[in-house]
C-alpha cells in the first residue's frame, strides 16, 4: 500500500508549489508607496493584561515582509504593500513615525498609553528595521505604557526587546502563528515555522521580561468551517497553555487581493468564514488563562468574516463586546434564523463539497 | 477493479447502476447516509480507514476546490490506497485518473455547478478518465431542479446537503424552482412535510420537504433512464433554469462523449417537442447514416412524401393511398422533422418509427434546414432517373425546392391542394406513368441490404448479401444464402437485423466491418459479463449486433456496453448472446 498521507511539507514540494503560486499571483500587483508615509495608523482601544487601554496602532512600512517575496502566506495581500527597491531608510521610517504621531495629536486627546506597531513583515528583523532605527523609536515611545511589536518568532531576541523592556516599556511581541496545527500551518497558510518556534520565542520573551500576543487565522484556505472551527478551539487552548502568551488575537480571514485566497474566492472555491464560528470559538475558549479577542475585517461583506448579512452587526458588535469585557454571555443577547444554516454548515461541509454556501 | 458499483441500464450517458453496499441502493441516488468520510488531510493526518461493506468509504482526501492552481495540485497529490471494502477517491476535474477505486468524488464542484459549459467540461473530463464502471458523486449541489441534467450528464451519486442548507434560510426547492417560503400562500407539494398547516410549516418543515423533493425527482429520474426516456423530460424540465438548458446544449456538443453512450436502438419512443430534439445524438446519428451508410439499390425514380402519424409509415391511411398511385414503380422516402429523410427500406429502423413530433405545420427554420440539409446530402450521394416530390406546400415544398435550386435538379411536383386529395393521387400516377414496377425480391433484398449499409457501414449491404434469398414476409424477412440456409432475420421493432452463426461467420469473413468481442477461453451462454471480454471493438454500441470469439467459442449476439465500457469495466452484462458454438 502507498502512503496515503506523504508529508509534501517536508519534502519541500507544498511550500515549492505554494511559494511559486504566490510570486506569480503577487507579481501582477504592480503598485508602488512612498518610503515617507506609514501604510495605515488609527486609534483605538485594546484589551491588554493591565485592562482596556486607548491605543495608537501603526502599521509601518518596511518594504515588506521578506518571506512574502518568497512567495509567502496565502491569505495575505500586505506584502504588495512595499516599497520600490524594496528596503526603506532610517529616515523615511522616522518619518513616518512622525505622520502618526501628528496623527495622533489631531486626533486624541493626549498619548495613547499603548502603542502597536507592525510592519506586515517583522519589526525585530533588522533587514527590515535597523537596531539604531528600532532604538530611536523606543525612545520615541519611552513615555507610554506598553508596546507592542509584530516579529516571526525566529527574530524575538531577548537583547532586541530590552530596547522596549529597558525604558520601562511593557512589551509585547505579536508573533503571526495562524494556527498551532503544524500542518495547516504549513499546507493551507505556507507559513514555514513550527509550533515549537513559537513555544521558544515565548520563552525567550519572557527570559526579556516580555510577553507575547498571539495571532491566529481562522479559515485558512482549504479548511472547511467545521475544521477551521476545531483548528481554532484547539490552538487557542494550546498557545494560553504557553508561558508568556498571554493575549490570543484570533481574527477570519479575508480575501484579499492578489492572494491564493482570493484566486479561490473568484472560482467559487472559498468562502470566509462565518461571524457565528468567531462567536463560538470566543464562547468555547471563555474560561482559558489569557486574554482571547477577535477584530474581524470587512465583517459583513462577501470577502470579510460574514453570517446572512441581515445580523452581522450585531454579532460584529457583540464580538468587539467581548473583547473589551471577556464575557461569553455577550453572545447570549444576539440570534437570528441563519445559525441554523451555520450549524447545517458545519455539519454537512466537507472538503469535497466546499464551499457549501456563499 | 470496481467490485461495488454496476452499471445495470443505460441512457445516453445517464445510467441505472447499483451501489452494491450490504444493502444495495439503485443510482442515481442520495448517498448521504451510507457515505463515510474518512477525513481531509488538509487539517489532519489521517489513519488509514476500517471501512466496511455496509458504506461507501471516502478516503483520505486532500480536496481541491475550484481556483487550485496547477503547481498545488500536483505536489499536494493524495495516492489513494488499494483497499478491499467500498472506496471513493477525491479528485479534480482538471487533474484526474484511475485510482481503482469504486466512485469518484469532483472536489472543485461548486465551482462547476451553475454553469453549463463548466458542468460539461467536467463531467467528461472525469468520466473518460475513470472506468465506465465506476460512480461519479457531485456532493453539495443537488436541488430537485438541477438533479435530472446531472444525471443526464453521467453523475450518479448526490446528496441533499445543498437541498438542506437552502430549507434553513426558507428557500422552498421544486423540480422548477426555488421559492422564498414567505411569498408562498400555500404549498406546492403534497409530500408528509407539507401536509403541515401552512401557517406552522416552519423552516425545518421546508429542509424536510427539500429532501422529499430531491428524492421523488431522483425516483423520476430513474424511472426516466429505464425507460430510456430522460432526455425527452429534459428537454422541457431543464427549461426552468438556463444554466441547466446550457448544460444539456453543451452536452449535445460533447458528441464523441455522447454518441458513444447512446444506444442505437429504444423501445421508448422519442418525443419532438422542442428546437432541442434536432440536436439528439439519435437524431444526428441516424441523419449521418442515411447520408454516408445507406445506398439507394433501386433504379426507379425517386418519390418524395411527407411522413405519417402513424408508424410505420406504410401502415398509415395517406401512405397507403400513395402506394395505390405508386404501385412500386418507384423509390418512396418520407420527409420528416425532426428525423430528415427515410428511404422506404429504412422505415422501420430506429428511430424512423419510434417519434412523435408535434403536429402543427408550421415548421421553423432550423427544422426547414436541417430538413433540407439531409435532402441535400442524400441526394449528393443517390442518383434517381427522375424526381417527383408529392408534398405539401406546409415546409415540405420549401425544402425540396430549397435543394433543387442547390444542386440544379429538376422536380416534379404532382401535389394540387393536398397530397390525397383525387386530383394529386392522380397526378403522381400520371407522374410514374409507363414505369415498370420492381419486384417483391428486389424490395425485399434491397431492404436487408440498406439495413446492413445503415447499421454496419458504407457498402455492407452489398458486401454481406451479395447473392441471397429472401423468405418469411416483410418486415420479418429471412435473409437465407444460396443453399437456402438462415443468415439473418430482420426485427421489425428496430429495423435491425439479428444474424445466425452461419450469418455471423460470412460477416467475419466479408469486407463488412465487424463489431467484435474478443472473450477468454470459455463458451458463454446467455451473457457474457464484462470480466470476460479481452477486448473489443470502439465502435460498439449498445444494442449493436456483435461476433463474440475466444479460443473456446464462436457465437453472435447484442451488445448491452459500447465498445470500451466492455473492456474497461470490471462488472456487469457486456453482451446478450443469442447463438453460439464450442470450437
Amino acid at each position: 500500500m502507498s502512503q496515503p498521507t506523504p508529508d509534501v511539507y517536508e519534502q519541500g514540494k507544498g511550500m515549492d508549489a505554494h511559494n511559486k503560486v504566490m510570486r506569480e499571483i503577487r507579481s501582477r500587483k504592480e503598485r508602488s508607496y512612498d518610503p515617507h508615509e506609514p501604510t495605515r495608523v488609527w486609534l483605538d482601544e485594546d484589551n491588554t493584561p493591565d485592562g482596556v487601554k486607548r491605543s495608537l496602532t501603526i502599521i509601518l512600512n518596511t518594504g515588506g515582509c521578506r518571506w512574502a517575496r518568497a512567495g509567502g502566506c496565502t491569505m495575505c495581500g500586505y506584502v504588495a504593500e512595499s516599497v520600490e527597491g524594496g528596503s526603506v531608510s532610517h529616515e523615511a521610517l522616522l518619518d513616518q513615525i512622525d505622520v502618526c504621531l501628528e496623527h495622533e495629536a489631531e486626533n486624541a486627546d493626549e498619548p495613547a498609553p499603548l502603542i502597536k506597531i507592525y510592519t506586515s513583515g517583522s519589526f525585530l528583523d533588522e533587514r527590515e528595521v535597523g537596531a539604531v532605527t528600532r532604538d530611536a523609536i523606543a525612545e520615541t515611545f519611552a513615555d507610554r505604557e506598553r508596546m507592542v511589536v509584530e516579529s516571526l518568532p525566529d527574530f524575538v531576541d531577548r537583547e532586541k526587546l530590552a530596547d522596549f523592556t529597558d525604558r520601562g516599556l511593557e512589551t509585547d511581541v505579536a508573533i503571526g502563528l495562524e494556527t498551532a496545527t503544524d500542518r495547516v500551518r504549513h499546507d493551507c497558510v505556507n507559513k514555514y515555522f513550527d509550533f515549537a518556534d513559537f513555544e521558544d520565542a515565548c520563552e525567550e520573551a519572557r527570559a526579556a521580561g516580555a510577553g507575547v500576543k498571539a495571532y491566529l487565522l481562522m479559515k485558512p484556505p482549504f479548511l472547511t468551517e467545521s475544521e477551521a472551527v476545531a483548528d481554532m478551539i484547539s490552538s487557542i487552548e494550546r498557545c494560553a497553555d504557553v508561558d508568556g502568551c498571554h493575549t490570543i488575537s484570533m481574527n477570519p480571514t479575508n480575501v484579499q487581493r492578489y492572494t491564493m485566497v482570493d484566486e479561490l474566492y473568484f472560482s467559487d472555491g472559498y468562502r470566509p468564514p462565518w461571524l457565528w464560528s468567531v462567536a463560538h470559538v470566543l464562547r468555547e475558549t471563555a474560561d482559558v488563562d489569557a486574554i482571547v479577542v477577535s477584530d474581524p475585517v470587512g465583517h459583513g461583506s462577501d470577502r470579510g468574516p460574514h453570517n446572512c448579512k441581515e445580523c452581522d452587526d450585531l454579532v460584529q458588535k457583540a464580538i468587539k463586546d467581548f473583547d473589551l469585557r471577556q464575557d461569553p454571555t455577550v453572545f447570549e443577547q444576539v440570534s437570528c434564523d441563519c445559525e441554523a444554516t451555520w450549524e447545517a454548515v458545519l455539519e454537512h461541509e466537507r472538503g469535497y463539497n466546499q464551499p457549501l454556501t456563499r | 477493479m470496481t467490485d461495488y458499483f454496476e452499471v445495470h441500464e443505460r441512457d445516453g450517458a445517464a445510467r441505472l447502476g447499483e451501489l452494491r453496499l450490504s444493502s444495495p441502493r439503485t443510482t442515481p441516488a442520495l448517498v448521504d447516509d451510507v457515505v463515510e468520510d474518512a477525513g481531509s488531510l488538509w487539517s489532519a493526518d489521517r489513519e488509514l480507514p476500517e471501512g466496511d461493506d455496509a458504506h461507501l468509504t471516502v478516503l483520505p482526501h486532500r480536496a481541491f476546490p475550484g481556483g487550485t492552481a496547477p503547481e498545488v495540485q500536483e505536489s499536494f497529490a493524495v495516492d489513494n490506497p488499494d483497499v478491499d471494502y467500498p472506496s471513493a477517491a477525491v479528485v479534480s476535474s482538471e487533474y484526474v485518473s484511475d485510482q481503482g477505486t469504486d466512485a469518484y468524488v469532483l472536489s472543485d464542484v461548486q465551482s462547476v455547478v451553475g454553469h453549463g459549459a463548466a458542468l460539461v467540461e467536467a463531467v467528461v473530463n472525469v468520466r473518460e478518465a475513470v472506468p465506465e464502471d465506476t460512480a461519479l458523486y457531485l456532493s453539495g449541489v443537488a436541488t430537485p431542479r438541477n438533479v435530472a441534467t446531472l444525471a443526464y450528464a453521467g453523475v450518479d451519486l448526490f446528496d441533499a446537503s445543498r437541498a438542506t442548507v437552502k430549507g434553513t434560510q426558507g428557500k422552498y426547492l421544486t423540480s422548477e424552482g426555488e421559492y422564498f417560503l414567505e411569498d408562498l400562500e400555500e404549498l406546492p407539494c403534497s409530500c408528509p412535510a407539507c401536509r403541515t398547516p401552512r401557517e406552522e410549516f416552519t423552516r425545518e418543515d421546508c429542509v424536510e420537504h427539500n429532501r422529499n423533493a430531491l428524492e421523488a425527482e431522483l425516483a423520476v429520474v430513474r424511472r426516466r433512464i429505464r425507460d430510456g426516456r430522460l432526455r425527452d423530460y429534459l428537454e422541457g424540465q431543464a427549461r426552468h433554469d438556463q444554466w441547466l438548458t446550457a448544460a444539456m446544449r453543451e452536452l449535445d456538443s460533447q458528441w464523441e462523449y455522447l454518441e458513444e453512450r447512446t444506444p442505437i436502438l429504444r423501445d421508448a419512443e422519442i418525443s419532438a417537442a422542442t428546437e432541442d430534439t434536432l440536436r439528439r445524438v439519435e437524431i444526428q446519428r441516424y441523419a449521418d447514416r442515411v447520408t454516408t451508410r445507406y445506398q439507394n439499390r433501386f433504379s426507379a425514380p425517386l418519390v418524395l412524401v411527407p411522413c405519417s402519424a402513424r408508424k410505420p409509415y406504410s401502415e398509415s391511411q395517406s401512405h397507403r393511398q400513395f402506394h395505390d398511385a405508386i404501385q412500386w414503380r418507384a423509390h418512396l422516402v418520407s420527409m420528416t422533422s425532426p428525423i430528415g429523410v427515410v428511404p422506404q427500406e429504412l422505415e422501420t429502423t430506429y428511430p424512423a418509427q419510434h417519434y412523435d413530433t408535434v403536429v402543427t405545420g408550421r415548421w421553423s427554420e432550423d427544422e426547414k434546414q436541417f430538413v433540407s440539409e439531409v435532402l441535400r446530402r442524400y441526394l449528393e450521394r443517390n442518383d434517381y432517373p427522375e424526381i417527383v416530390a408529392h408534398v405539401p406546400d406546409e415546409g415540405y415544398r420549401d425544402i425540396v425546392s430549397r435543394v433543387e435550386d442547390e444542386l440544379d435538379l429538376e422536380v416534379t411536383y404532382t401535389v394540387a391542394d393536398h397530397p390525397t386529395d383525387d386530383e394529386s393521387l392522380a397526378n403522381l400516377g400520371d407522374a410514374l406513368a409507363g414505369r415498370p414496377a420492381y419486384r417483391k425480391r428486389e424490395r425485399e433484398h434491397n431492404t436487408v441490404r440498406a439495413i446492413a449499409d445503415y447499421l454496419l457501414g458504407d457498402g455492407a449491404g452489398d458486401d454481406l448479401f451479395e447473392d441471397i434469398t429472401t423468405t418469411s414476409r416483410y418486415p420479418r424477412i429471412q435473409v437465407r444464402d444460396a443453399e437456402e440456409t438462415q443468415l439473418a432475420t430482420m426485427v421489425p421493432q428496430y429495423g435491425t437485423l439479428s444474424f445466425t452463426l452461419e450469418g455471423a461467420r460470412r460477416w467475419v469473413d466479408s469486407d463488412a466491418p465487424t463489431k467484435r468481442v474478443e472473450i477468454d477461453g470459455f463458451v458463454p451462454h446467455g451473457s457474457v459479463l464484462a470480466p470476460g471480454v479481452v477486448d473489443a471493438d470502439e465502435d460498439i454500441r449498445v444494442g449493436d449486433e456483435v461476433v463474440v470469439e475466444g479460443p473456446k467459442a464462436f457465437g453472435v449476439g447484442r451488445a448491452e456496453m459500447f465498445g470500451r465500457e466492455m473492456v474497461e469495466s470490471t462488472r456487469g452484462i457486456a453482451c446478450e448472446i443469442r447463438h453460439v458454438e464450442e470450437k
